[in-house]
């Protein structure tokens, strides 16, 4: 079970409240679970990635572990405490209230 | 940071108000005399600014400067500690000056009641040590970024929406700016300010403290800056998560090889000219006369409220609820053959609905130009505005 942390707006457009827990098959990359994720949210779509090129969107960033996964390989294995469901995948965006 | 030492003498008032700092060692009298001697700007007066601006009142740095524009309303009241009932309709900076002055006497209190823009940044922040962003939109948070890196002063960052704030310390010759982490803004209408999704009244006040403990330790030297971190705060949860953050060597401004060397047009860059958004430009609109002219003369429309179920309690035009999030699943509840006006609090979400509606096949569906709230403006003025 993968957890993603996702902002607030997009909890909002997801309908969902604190955590997403995913069932990703396979191994656990950024690309697998981003993939989960739209999957089982589709409005999610084209809010994290691009809907074309599937790069992630230059306003939201990828965190685990205090890591910041950003540039990393979408095909490169999340960190092991990500995989086992102890920490969560961060998608964090900027916000701008003041 | 080095802070000059003219002026900073004490007189017994001032030893006994900071008493309290001057029996820690890591602050004693010679930190004290470097707040007095620091010279710190707040970017806004509002949610972050209040408490950013009253902290480093007490606390005794010696010059504040503050920019806003605005002038002090209703709806600022519920986490603007700054301002009272009392300021409603007074200029934002003039109150805080009040409120600072009240704290501390010994402030010196600079105001610049001016939006701040290409053309006025570099000239304020010159007199500046350290620049708190208290802003309240993307394009000015790019230029209060932009702006430091070329001065060469930190950026003490902090910003919130809803339940959660992010906090960092922006020093580009020691870690990353503001570019390195969001390279480039979300579109216009695609993240919600605090104006359209709301926000806890009490986190400005808890990302604003952290701004203005970061910025007290600058100027005491002290401690392990928010440099290179970035604190996420979700205050549903109460929980602080901390993650590292990298220099992004190719920056466009602070990177090894700037394209940015001066400030830009920072509207441009955002996709924010003009007071409507790319959104609400794009697909077709009614003004809020002409739809009470066609309801008024009976004519079959059909009013679509994409807002949420509990800002349809706070005022509506008796329109069908879908939120905007529901539609894709709800759209079998419309008749597409219908003369279809949505509406939201603004009109950003329901453009975003209009156009969806529209790829779909909807030919007859149009936007409320301003929402609910140009509505309460221009049509019925008993209508609750939020």
């Amino acid at each position: 079970m993968i957890r993603v942390v996702l902002p607030a707006h997009l909890r909002t457009l997801a309908r969902v409240t604190g955590e997403v827990k995913l069932e990703v098959d396979g191994q656990v990359t950024q690309r697998a679970v981003l993939n989960a994720l739209e999957a089982s949210y589709p409005m999610l779509r084209g809010t994290i990635r691009d809907h074309v090129t599937q790069q992630r969107r230059p306003f939201v960033r990828f965190f685990a572990c205090e890591e910041d996964l950003s540039h990393e390989s979408p095909d490169a294995l999340l960190p092991e405490p990500v995989v086992n469901g102890i920490e969560p995948f961060l998608v964090v965006g900027a916000i701008a209230g003041g | 940071m080095s802070a000059s030492m003219d002026s900073t003498s004490f007189s017994n008032e001032e030893i006994l108000r900071y008493s309290r700092h001057l029996i820690m060692p890591e602050v004693a009298l010679e930190g004290q005399q470097r707040l007095k001697a620091a010279r710190v700007l707040c970017i806004g007066a509002g949610g972050l600014g209040s408490p950013v601006a009253l902290y480093l009142a007490a606390a005794g740095v010696g010059t504040l400067g503050l920019v806003d524009f605005d002038v002090v309303d209703y709806t600022n009241l519920q986490r603007q500690i700054i301002h009272t009932t009392g300021d409603v309709g007074r200029l934002k900076t003039e109150s805080a000056t009040e409120k600072i002055k009240a704290i501390n006497p010994f402030v010196n209190v600079r105001r610049f009641d001016t939006m701040l823009t290409s053309a006025n940044a570099m000239e304020i922040f010159r007199d500046f040590d350290i620049i708190a962003d208290g802003t309240d939109n993307f394009a000015t948070r790019y230029l209060v970024n932009d702006a430091c890196v070329l001065s060469g002063k930190p950026n003490v960052y902090a910003s919130v929406f809803r339940f959660e704030g992010q906090a960092s310390v922006f020093a580009a010759d020691s870690g990353p700016c503001y570019r390195c982490l969001y390279p480039e803004p979300p579109p216009p209408g695609m993240v919600p300010s605090c104006a359209e999704g709301g926000v806890l009244g009490v986190l400005p006040g808890m990302l604003g403290i952290i701004q203005a403990t970061e910025v007290i330790k600058l100027i005491l030297g002290s401690g392990e800056p928010l440099i290179g971190r970035l604190l996420l705060v979700d205050a549903l949860a109460l929980r602080f998560r901390e993650v590292k953050l990298r220099k992004n060597p190719e920056c466009p401004v602070c990177g090894a090889n700037p394209t940015v060397r001066e400030l830009i047009d920072y509207d441009q860059f955002c996709g924010t000219r003009g007071e409507e958004s790319a959104f609400t430009v794009a697909v077709p609109e009614i003004q809020p006369e002409e739809l009470k002219r066609q309801l008024d003369a009976g004519e079959d429309i059909f009013v679509l409220d994409v807002r949420e179920p509990h800002e349809y309690q706070i005022c509506n035009l008796r329109g069908h609820l879908i939120p905007l999030g529901d539609l894709p699943q709800r759209v079998h509840e419309l008749d597409s053959s219908r003369e279809i006006v949505v509406h939201c609090k603004s009109g950003a979400r329901s453009a975003k609905a209009v156009e969806f509606l529209r790829s779909i096949g909807f030919c007859h569906v149009r936007n409320l130009a301003g929402g609910i709230l140009a509505w309460a403006d221009k049509i019925d003025r008993t209508l609750p505005k939020y």
